[in-house]
C-alpha cells in the first residue's frame, strides 16, 4: 500500500505567529469560530438598535423571548448530530414529520382521550422514538441509503399526521392549556426566559453532551461514523450503533412535538412540514455547528451556539426588516448564505489543517 | 522476444450482459402497467382521453426535472434547490410575461437561461467548494427562495397572460391529444437516454459517480461533468417551470415547494442509485409515471389525497428495497 | 538493448509545507528498460509519482519526456504525452463495462459517440494478450471476481500505447501466478522499447524483472545502479542507511499446551475442512495466494464472516463465533488485512484508535467513558513499542503507515489474546517498522499468545512461524516445519508439485 506522503499537519503546526495561530484556531475550533459570530450579530444589532434602525429594542429582555424559537432548532440539530455523526452518508429528512405525527398523537392523547400531562408526554416521546425506530431500522440493518429511508418516511409519516384527524389540528381546551408550559419564567438576574428553555431544552443538552461526548456509546458512535468496517473489527455493535441514533432522533423529535404543541397551544398536522419543514434549518444548525456530513465529527456544544447564533441573528433580522414578510425572508437568505459559507469554511479548514472541530 | 501467457481466467459463464432496459425497469413498466388496467376496470374515469391527458401533463415537470436529476445522482451529487429554482424562474417568467408582454419563445429562453445560471452556481459551488452537493443545495434552496421572494415583494403574481398556453395543460397545449409538455419531456428524455448510453461524456457521468477521483486519474474532467448535470437541471427546471405556469393565472408565493422531493422520489423510484454511477432516464420517466399514476388514482377513488404521499413513501421503500435485494445477491455470489 | 533516454528528470523538488518531500530528484528511464524505484515509506516514491503522472507539480525542476519539457498538474495531458500509470489498488468503475473502464476518459469517438464496435475489437485483441478472457469485454466489472478486476487495471494500461508505463507497486495485489502473467507482459513491452518505472516493497522481484535500480532515501536518490550489481541486501541497507541487524529469528520450539484447535471448519464457497491447532507461545502461518481463501479464513475465526461447518475450540472448549464481538469474548484478536479501510480511524487520535476494542472495559457504571484510563494506556504503548508521534492526542491519519500500522496492533494488545490472528501484518509498512512488527509479534507469543499469521509474503512467513500451513482452494494442502524453503512452500501453494497430504 502506497502512502500518501502529505505532510503530517502536527508538524505544521510548530513554529507559526501569533496571528496564524489565532487564525488556525478560529478555523479549526469551530465552537471558537461560532462564539465570535456570536458576540459580532449581538453587538451588531445593539449598534443598530442604537442608530434607530431597528423597530424595537434588541436588548435582554428581547433575546430571551427569542429564546422559544431556539428550542426546537438546537434540539432537532442535536437529533440530526446524532444521525449524521453516525455515518454512511447519515442524514434524518423525517424528524419534520416526526414532529408532525408524534404532535397529533399527543395532542389525541391529551386533547381527545383526555390522558393525564405525563403519561401523554411520555407517549408522545415514545411514539416519536418508534418512528425514529423505524428509520433506524431501515438504514441500519436493512441498510437503505439514510437519505432514501427517511425521504421514504417523511412522506408517510406526514401523510398519516395529516390523516390522522383530516387535516384538522387539534385544540380543544387540554391542549390549549399546555401553553402554560412555555409561558416566561422570571429568574433573578435574567430576563424573562420561555420556561421550557430550562425544563425541557437545557436538560436535553445536558444529556445529549453526556451521551455524545462522555459516554461509551458516543465513543462507539464516532468509532462507527468515522469508519465502521474499522468500528466492527474494534468488535462495536455497528448496526446497533447506528441504529441507536435514528432512535434517539426520533425521541428528540418527539420532544420538539411536545414542544410545539405546548407553543402553539394546538396539535397542527403540518407543524413539522409546513414550507421547507423543520429538517433543513436542523441540518444547517447541525452543518454550522461544525458537523461534517461524512460522518464522525461533530459536537454537541457546536451545536447548541449554532442554534443560539442563528436564533438571535433571525431575531434581530425580524426588527431591522419589519415589513411584511421581510425579516422571514431575510431569515431565508442568512440561513442559506450561513451554511453554504461555514461547509465553505470546512472545505478550507480541512484543507489547510487537515482537520476540523 | 515472445513471451506466451496462458489464460489466467476462466471463460465466461453465464455473465451478465448490459441490456438495454434493465430488470428494474422492466418491473416498473410491469406495475405501471398494471395499475392501469386494474385502474380501467375499477373506475370509469381512469380510461378517459381527459384523464389520461392530465397524469401525463401533471407528472411532465417532474419527470423533466427528473432527466436533469438523473445526471445529478448518477454523478452521486444531489439538487434538493429545484423547487426553489423553479419558484425564481416561475416569478420572473410570469412578471414578465404579464408587464412586458413577452411572446412565447423569448419568455421559454429566458427561462431556460436563468434555470441555467441556478444551476451553474449550484454546479461550481458542488465542484469547486468541496462541498457536499445536498448542503450546498440545501444553502441555495434557501437562498434561491429569497430570491424568489424578493421579487415577489409582498404579493403573489395574479393575471399572468397566457403566453405559456402551446405547453400548458388546456386544449392549445396539445398535440395528437397529447400534452405538448409531455413531447418535450419524452424528446429530452430520449435525447439524454441516448447521451447517457452511447456518449463518452455522457458515459462519463457514471464514472464520475462511481469513483470521482479514479474518474480524474483516468483523464475525465470530472468537475466539468459536475458541473453539466448540475446546469442542465436548471435549464430543465427553466422549462419546467414554463410548463407548470401554463395557461397563466395566478402565482403564488410557495410555488415548488416539495417539488424536489417529488423529483427525488420519481427518480429513485426509477432504480437510480442514490450513491451514484448507476440509474437510466428511463427509469425516472416510469418512476414520475407511475407517481402520477397513484396520484390520480386516489382522487379518483375519492381517498383523502394525503394519501398519495403514503403511498409515495412506500413505493421508495420497495424500489429501494428490491434494489438492495438484488445488490446483496451480487456480492454473495 | 536499453535505448535512449525517454524520460529525463533533473532537479526536482517538492514541497509539503515545512517538509521537503524531494530535495532535488535526478532520474533517467531508458528507452527499453525496467527501471525499479525502491525507497522506505516517506522516501519520496510516491510524490515522484505523482509529479512524473502530472498528478501534481514540481516545485523546482524539470520533467522531460524525449526532449520535451511536461508542464505537469494534468494527469491527462501526461496520459497524452504517452504516460501510463497503473496504481495499486484498482481504480475500476462498476457499473461501466470492461471495455468501457479500459477506454475511460480516451474513448475512441466519432464524433461525441463512442465508437463501439472498433473499441470492442481493440479490447478483445488486449484481453488475449493480457490472458484473460476476451468475452469479458462486455460484461459490467462489478460482475467480475476481485482477482479478474485487477488484471482489468492492467490492461487498461497496457491499451494505448505508451511509451513510459509505471507500476506503483502492481504486484502487492497479485498473486505470484499473475505475476509472473504481468511479468511476462513488462518483458514484452521493454522490448517493444517502452521504459517501464516498476515500483516494489518485494525486493526479491527486482533481480527477476528490473534492469536498473534506483533507491531512494528521505527525497534524495542515494544510488542508481544495474540490478546485476546489488544484492537485496545492499539495496535495504541502501533504502535504511544503516545495517540491518539479522533477520534470522531462532527460538526454541513452543511445546505448551494447545489453545486454538479448529477442525473440519468450513464456508461454503470459501474454505472447506480446515484443521488446525496453534499452542501456547507458537506461531502458526497460514500461507496461500491471493484468492486460496486464508482470507476468508482469518474472517472465519474472528466472526466477521462466520464459519458455516466445523467447530472451533479455545482451550478444549467450543465457541461459537458470529461476531466480532463473541470472537473477543472467546480472547480472540485480529490485525485486519486492510489497514486504511479495516484498521484505522485516520482523524481521531492514537488514545482513541487503541481503545476503540474496549470501550466496555473502559467503561466507569456501565456507561460513562474513562477517558483518564484511556490516555494512560495509550501513553503505555507509546513508550512501549515505539509509536512516533509527539502525543497521543495525534491524529493517526497524520502518522507514517508503520506507525499506524503499530497503533491497530496495540489495540490488539491492550489486554493480552488467547489467540491473535494477524492477517497480512506489514503489507505496506517500512523495512524498520516491519522487523518492529515482527519483534512484537513474537515477544507476544513468548508472552503465551497463540498467533496465527495470514501472509502473502513469503519471507515473511518463514521468518516469523514455527510452522508453516499451506492453502490452497480453501484447503491446507501442505505443513512445514520452520526451515523450509521459499521455492518448496511456494511450489505447494502454487500447486504444480505432487501433492502431499497434509
Amino acid at each position: 500500500m502506497t502512502e500518501i506522503e502529505t505532510v503530517p499537519p502536527a508538524e505544521r503546526t510548530r513554529g507559526e505567529g501569533i496571528a496564524a495561530r489565532v487564525l488556525r484556531i478560529a478555523l479549526t475550533e469551530r465552537i471558537v469560530l461560532l462564539a465570535v459570530l456570536l458576540v459580532v450579530v449581538v453587538v451588531w444589532f445593539r449598534v443598530l438598535g442604537a442608530g434607530g434602525y431597528l423597530v424595537a429594542p434588541y436588548d435582554l429582555r428581547y433575546l430571551g423571548n427569542a429564546l422559544e424559537s431556539m428550542v426546537p432548532f438546537a434540539l432537532l440539530a442535536i437529533a440530526e448530530l446524532f444521525v449524521i455523526v453516525s455515518g454512511r452518508g447519515g442524514i434524518d429528512l423525517s424528524v419534520g414529520a416526526i414532529v408532525s405525527l408524534a404532535g397529533m398523537v399527543f395532542g389525541f392523547m391529551v386533547g381527545v382521550w383526555e390522558w393525564p400531562l405525563l403519561p401523554s408526554i411520555v407517549g408522545c416521546i415514545v411514539v416519536g422514538a418508534l418512528l425514529g425506530a423505524v428509520n433506524g431500522a431501515l438504514v441500519a440493518y436493512l441498510r437503505f441509503p439514510a437519505l432514501i429511508a427517511t425521504l421514504a418516511t417523511y412522506y408517510a409519516y406526514s401523510s398519516l399526521a395529516l390523516i390522522s384527524n383530516a387535516n384538522a389540528p387539534i385544540s380543544t381546551p387540554p391542549v390549549v392549556a399546555l401553553h402554560s408550559l412555555t409561558r416566561n419564567i422570571q429568574l433573578p438576574l435574567l430576563p424573562p426566559i420561555p420556561t421550557h428553555v430550562f425544563t425541557i431544552m437545557i436538560p436535553c443538552v445536558v444529556l445529549a453532551w453526556v451521551v455524545v461526548s462522555r459516554s461509551t456509546y458516543g465513543r462507539a458512535l464516532y468509532a462507527v461514523g468515522t469508519n465502521d468496517v474499522a468500528a466492527e473489527y474494534a468488535t462495536q455493535p455497528v448496526a446497533r450503533t447506528r441504529f441507536t441514533a435514528f432512535v434517539i432522533s426520533g425521541l428528540l423529535s418527539g420532544v420538539v412535538a411536545v414542544v410545539t404543541v405546548a407553543q402553539f397551544a394546538s396539535a397542527r398536522p403540518d407543524a413539522g412540514i409546513v414550507g421547507n419543514g423543520m429538517a433543513l434549518p436542523a441540518i444547517t444548525v447541525a452543518v454550522l455547528g461544525g458537523v461534517a456530513i461524512q460522518g464522525g465529527i461533530g459536537r454537541v456544544g457546536g451545536v447548541v451556539v449554532a442554534a443560539l447564533l442563528i436564533t438571535w441573528l433571525n431575531a434581530g433580522m425580524l426588527l431591522a426588516f419589519p415589513e411584511g414578510a421581510e425579516g422571514s425572508r431575510y431569515q431565508l437568505l442568512a440561513l442559506g448564505l450561513v451554511l453554504v459559507l461555514s461547509a465553505l469554511l470546512n472545505t478550507f479548514a480541512l484543507r489547510r489543517y487537515g482537520r476540523l472541530a | 522476444m515472445t513471451t506466451t501467457t496462458e489464460a489466467v481466467t476462466a471463460p465466461a459463464r453465464r455473465r451478465p450482459r448490459v441490456r438495454a432496459i434493465e430488470g428494474q425497469e422492466l418491473a416498473l413498466i410491469a406495475v405501471v402497467g398494471a395499475l392501469w388496467v386494474v385502474l380501467s376496470i375499477v373506475t370509469d374515469t381512469f380510461l378517459t382521453t381527459g384523464n389520461l391527458q392530465n397524469i401525463l401533463f401533471t407528472v411532465a415537470p417532474i419527470a423533466l426535472i427528473g432527466i436533469g436529476m438523473t445526471a445529478v445522482i448518477v454523478t452521486a451529487g444531489i439538487d434538493v434547490s429545484v423547487g426553489s429554482q423553479a419558484a425564481v424562474v416561475m416569478v420572473i417568467v410570469a412578471l414578465l410575461a404579464r408587464d412586458a408582454g413577452l411572446p412565447f419563445l423569448p419568455t421559454v429562453a429566458v427561462a431556460v437561461v436563468i434555470g441555467l445560471v441556478l444551476g451553474a452556481i449550484n454546479g461550481l459551488l458542488v465542484a469547486f467548494g468541496g462541498i457536499h452537493p445536498i448542503i450546498v443545495t440545501f444553502g441555495t434552496l434557501n437562498i434561491y427562495r429569497f430570491v424568489a421572494l424578493q421579487i415577489f415583494g409582498n404579493e403573489q403574481v395574479a393575471g399572468v397572460p397566457a403566453t405559456l398556453a402551446p405547453i400548458g395543460g388546456g386544449a392549445e397545449g396539445r398535440i395528437l391529444g397529447v400534452p405538448t409538455a409531455w413531447w418535450i419531456t419524452l424528446v429530452l428524455a430520449a435525447a439524454m437516454w441516448c447521451y447517457m448510453r452511447y456518449w463518452a461524456t455522457g458515459r462519463h457521468l457514471y464514472a464520475v459517480g462511481g469513483d470521482p477521483f479514479a474518474a480524474r486519474l483516468a483523464g475525465v474532467r470530472v468537475r466539468r461533468r459536475q458541473i453539466s448535470a448540475y446546469v442542465l437541471t436548471g435549464a430543465c427546471v427553466g422549462l419546467a417551470a414554463c410548463i407548470l405556469i401554463g395557461s397563466g393565472g395566478l402565482v403564488q408565493q410557495n410555488v415548488g415547494t416539495g417539488l424536489e422531493l417529488r423529483v427525488i422520489a420519481a427518480v429513485v423510484i426509477g432504480g437510480t442509485s442514490i450513491i451514484g454511477g448507476r440509474g437510466t432516464v428511463l427509469g425516472t420517466l416510469l418512476g414520475a409515471l407511475l407517481v402520477g399514476t397513484v396520484s390520480s388514482a386516489v382522487t379518483l377513488l375519492s381517498w383523502p389525497s394525503e394519501l398519495t404521499q403514503l403511498f409515495i413513501g412506500l413505493f421508495i421503500l420497495v424500489a429501494v428495497g428490491v434494489d438492495l435485494l438484488r445488490e446483496r445477491r451480487r456480492s454473495a455470489r | 538493448m536499453a535505448g535512449d533516454v525517454l524520460l529525463r528528470l533533473r532537479g526536482v523538488q517538492k514541497r509539503y509545507g515545512g517538509v521537503r518531500a524531494l530535495r532535488g530528484v535526478d532520474l533517467d528511464v531508458l528507452a527499453g528498460e525496467v527501471h525499479a524505484l525502491v525507497g522506505e515509506n516517506g522516501a519520496g516514491k510516491s510524490t515522484l509519482i505523482k509529479i512524473v503522472s502530472g498528478a501534481e507539480v514540481a516545485d523546482e525542476g524539470t520533467v522531460e519526456l524525449e526532449g520535451t519539457p511536461l508542464a505537469g498538474g494534468s494527469t491527462q495531458a501526461a496520459m497524452a504525452a504517452g504516460i501510463a500509470t497503473v496504481y495499486q489498488e484498482p481504480h475500476l468503475f462498476g457499473e461501466l463495462t470492461v471495455a468501457e473502464n479500459v477506454f475511460l476518459g480516451r474513448e475512441l469517438r466519432t464524433g461525441g459517440r463512442v465508437d463501439w464496435a472498433t473499441q470492442r475489437t481493440r479490447v478483445t485483441e488486449l484481453l488475449s494478450r493480457i490472458g484473460l478472457d476476451p468475452a469479458i469485454g462486455d460484461v459490467r466489472v462489478a460482475d467480475l471476481p476481485v482477482a479478474e478486476q485487477q488484471l482489468v487495471s492492467i490492461a487498461k494500461a497496457f491499451a494505448h500505447s505508451a511509451k513510459i508505463l509505471i507500476l506503483d507497486e502492481p504486484s502487492a495485489i497479485l498473486t505470484d501466478r499473475e505475476i509472473e502473467v504481468l511479468f511476462g507482459v513488462v518483458r514484452n513491452l521493454r522490448a517493444a522499447g517502452v521504459g517501464i518505472i516498476y515500483i516494489s516493497h518485494r525486493l526479491d522481484e527486482l533481480s527477476q524483472i528490473s534492469d536498473r535500480v534506483t533507491v531512494l532515501r528521505d527525497g534524495e536518490v542515494v544510488a542508481t545502479k544495474p540490478t546485476s550489481e546489488l544484492t537485496v541486501r545492499q539495496v535495504a541497507e541502501l533504502m535504511v542507511g544503516h545495517e540491518l541487524s539479522s533477520a534470522t529469528v531462532d527460538r526454541p520450539t513452543p511445546t505448551g499446551e494447545t489453545v486454538l484447535t479448529v477442525s473440519g471448519l468450513g464456508r461454503t464457497g470459501a474454505f472447506s475442512g480446515l484443521d488446525l491447532t496453534v499452542r501456547k507461545g507458537e506461531v502458526v502461518a497460514l500461507y496461500g495466494l491471493i484468492g486460496s481463501g486464508t482470507g476468508a479464513i482469518a474472517r472465519a475465526l474472528y466472526g466477521i464472516t462466520p464459519a458455516d461447518e466445523g467447530t472451533i475450540r479455545i482451550d478444549g472448549e467450543e465457541v461459537r463465533l458470529s461476531s466480532p464481538q463473541d470472537a473477543a469474548a472467546a480472547g480472540i484478536a485480529m490485525l485486519p488485512g486492510n489497514r486504511k479501510q479495516q484498521g484505522v480511524f485516520a482523524n481521531k487520535s492514537i488514545a482513541f484508535n487503541i481503545s476503540s476494542a474496549h470501550l466496555r472495559h473502559l467503561a466507569k457504571l456501565g456507561f460513562w467513558f474513562d477517558r483518564r484510563r484511556e490516555r494512560s494506556i495509550a501513553e503505555d504503548f507509546l513508550r512501549r513499542i515505539a509509536i512516533k508521534a509527539p502525543d497521543v492526542g495525534t491524529a493517526v491519519g497524520a502518522l507514517s503507515g508503520g506507525n499506524q500500522q503499530k497503533v491497530v496492533l496495540a489495540r490488539q494488545l491492550v489486554r493480552a489474546p488467547r489467540v491473535l490472528v494477524l492477517e497480512e501484518p506489514t503489507q505496506g509498512v517500512d523495512v524498520g517498522a516491519k522487523e518492529e512488527i515482527h519483534r512484537l509479534v513474537l515477544e507476544l507469543a513468548d508472552g503465551g499468545s497463540a498467533v496465527l499469521v495470514i501472509s502473502t509474503d513469503l519471507p515473511e512467513v518463514l521468518q516469523l512461524a514455527d510452522r508453516v500451513l499451506v492453502v490452497r482452494k480453501g484447503q491446507v494442502v501442505r505443513e512445514f516445519a520452520r526451515g523450509a524453503s521459499q521455492a518448496e512452500v511456494l511450489a505447494a501453494a502454487a500447486g504444480d508439485e505432487g501433492e502431499a497430504v497434509a
